[in-house]
């Protein structure tokens, strides 16, 4: 009997392959984070020092900030991209009938297909900076980025329902152009993961408020800002995430059946 | 013993928008399937024949579950492929396109073991399972196992989805144009495995072919499906009696000094027998003309005629009894789909 465990061990397999056959994608994953911080940093020292910035924002260690800040954000988007692209690149490649004619359900092919990518990319992210966070912050800050990736990975179960939804969205609609380019940015931008949400304008701040992302990256701000953060401060976040966890999830899994006989009426496969 | 595949009155209809301004957009409705069915028993190869937009893929896809039919229903291995779609996977091989639906830069290997896990293989069973099919589909010995799948030629494409839709050895295979655009080994050795599944293993198979020639070799039973309607159904040799009392008439001539679509209209014009047109290798035209008995002297008389006046000279010319080739152009040239959509590779 094929289960989700073979979806997710299939999927899994070709993702190592993937990244066995493509070595250069592994060496730029690990530059990137880096490059990133650079860049920020370069465009913000023309707005001011990084202390200010530092000040501002209320953080001890400025540059560590940015760099777990980067994790989260690099690791938010690829979760969102591993599964919102995963029907119309399996699409553009002609494999999604192929990947649909799995004796499973088809939510649980969606689902089980994004989780690997949604754990490997923030994993290879976190590996990517852990020398730069043992050198500024010590053993400590291996650990705090180490809570970092622990928070991302629990803050990206809600993710993948919410990820369903648009892609499946997409699927229906057709759509060709890859809308998870213009939303992962938006996702970013709502989030907090680089300016406070409070300094948006209210609409963005509810939108804010109804995403996965923002806890994660509330609470991998407390982790990464303070060395033991207050464990009630932590639990709002991870309640919040829990919850959307269910919500999300139940809604994708409620309407990817339902998206699945319209596409299959539709005749889009 | 119930059969392998069971359609019964299958309807499909598509929507589509026609834009008709910058927020106008007209409803169109396509009925791709009206009523279509049909049946194949285990250790039978089917065939689907028909011109483009006639139906086939459609039907392949409701057949495999890939898409919902409006009215009439399908049963494939017993199960029905609306309400028991899991059930219907389990028991199916498919091929859709064979020049693509696998990941560029994965190994020929590790797409097909990928292939497997979603299919529930795992271990041991799924490793020699994939050296058993990369061995049976000549890819081990092509050099092509541990290839990425963008170097790989059409034939080789071919023969790894053939392996992907025998992954599982499934009692049956649904095939969408298995050899199209295949070197002739290549399509030969697709034909041979086929033919050697349905006999020696029992499966059922149902593949849909733009080719004449491999509709004749290999299918037990042809159905010639047309605007969504199946025309004719039976045996090749049935189907050839529905043309009883006509004459084949092939023609080799020079180069023509136009272009090929040209000399199509100017024999549509002109000749009053069924043409089909084709250049072979060396750029000889290639003429074939069916004609009711009685008729093949005034066919041959118009398209000599027609000939000598573009200059093209006439090297050679044979009678023959109709092909299954015929039996289409004349069934769908009743209905009105023309030549110009058949395949002129055969």
């Amino acid at each position: 009997m094929t289960s989700w465990i073979d979806v997710f061990r299939a999927q899994l397999f070709a993702s190592v392959c993937w990244y066995r056959n493509n070595k250069w994608m592994i060496f730029s994953s690990f530059v990137w984070p880096y490059l990133m911080v650079g860049f920020l940093v370069g465009l913000g020292s023309l707005s001011g020092s990084i202390e200010n910035y530092a000040e501002r924002i209320g953080v001890s260690n400025p540059l560590f900030f940015l760099l777990s800040s980067t994790v989260i954000a690099m690791s938010s988007l690829l979760i969102v991209f591993s599964v919102t692209r995963f029907a119309l690149e399996n699409r553009w490649l002609g494999t999604l009938p192929y990947i649909l004619l799995s004796p499973v359900r088809t939510t649980v092919i969606f689902i089980a297909s994004g989780l690997p990518d949604a754990i490997i990319t923030p994993t290879i992210t976190v590996a990517s900076i852990a020398p730069a966070a043992l050198y500024l912050e010590g053993l400590a800050g291996g650990l705090k980025i180490l809570a970092v990736l622990a928070i991302v990975l629990f803050g990206m179960m809600p993710l993948v329902g919410f990820s369903v939804l648009v892609g499946s969205a997409l699927l229906f609609l057709k759509e060709e152009s890859n809308i998870a380019d213009v939303i992962a940015p938006l996702v970013l931008l709502v989030s907090g993961i680089y300016y406070p949400l409070g300094i948006l304008p209210e609409v963005l701040q509810l939108i804010g408020l109804a995403l996965p992302t923002t806890y994660v990256v509330e609470a991998a701000k407390l982790i990464s800002a303070y060395l033991t953060p207050e464990t009630h401060l932590l639990l709002t976040p991870v309640y919040v995430l829990t919850a959307l966890t269910f919500g999300y999830n139940l809604v994708a899994s409620l309407v990817i059946d339902k998206a699945e006989r319209a596409v299959k009426r539709k005749g889009v496969l | 013993m119930t059969k392998a595949i069971e359609v019964e009155r299958l309807v499909k209809r598509y929507t589509s928008f026609l834009r008709r301004g910058l927020f106008r957009h007209e409803k169109i409705v396509v009925e791709a399937l009206k009523g279509v069915s049909f049946d194949v028993d285990y250790g039978e190869v089917f065939g689907l024949l028909g011109p483009n937009g006639a139906g086939k893929t459609t039907t392949v896809k409701i057949l495999s579950t890939l898409l919902i039919p409006d009215e009439g229903e399908a049963r494939v291995a017993g199960f029905d492929v609306v309400e028991s779609p899991s059930m219907v996977r389990k028991h199916i091989g498919v091929t859709l396109t064979v020049e693509k639906g696998f990941f560029w830069k994965l190994t020929g290997r590790e797409n097909l073991s990928y292939f497997g896990m979603l299919r529930g293989l795992k271990g041991l069973q799924l490793r020699r399972r994939v050296d058993e099919l990369m061995k049976m589909l000549g890819l081990d010995s092509l050099g092509a196992s541990d290839k990425f799948y963008e170097e790989y030629s059409l034939g080789m494409r071919a023969r790894l989805s053939l392996a992907r839709a025998l992954l599982t050895d499934p009692p049956v295979l649904i095939l969408d144009e298995p050899t199209l655009g295949l070197d002739p080994s290549s399509a030969r050795y697709i034909r041979k495995l086929l033919l050697r599944f349905a006999r020696e293993d029992g499966k059922a198979i149902l593949l849909t072919t733009h080719n004449m020639f491999e509709a004749e070799v290999i299918c037990d039973r042809v159905a010639i499906i047309d605007k969504g309607r199946i025309i004719a159904i039976g045996t090749v040799q049935e189907l050839k009696k529905t043309v009883a009392g006509r004459a084949v008439i092939n023609i080799t001539a020079s180069s023509p000094p136009i272009e090929l679509k040209l000399l199509e209209a100017k024999f549509m014009e002109t000749v009053t027998g069924e043409v089909s047109l084709r250049l072979d290798d060396q750029g000889k035209l290639r003429i074939r003309v069916v004609s009711k008995i009685g008729e093949e002297e005034l066919h041959l008389s118009e398209v000599v005629k027609l000939l000598s006046s573009l200059g093209v000279r006439v090297n050679r010319v044979e009678l023959e009894e109709p092909s299954l080739e015929d039996v289409f152009v004349a069934l769908t040239r009743r209905r009105g789909s023309g030549v110009d959509q058949l395949d002129r590779r055969i």
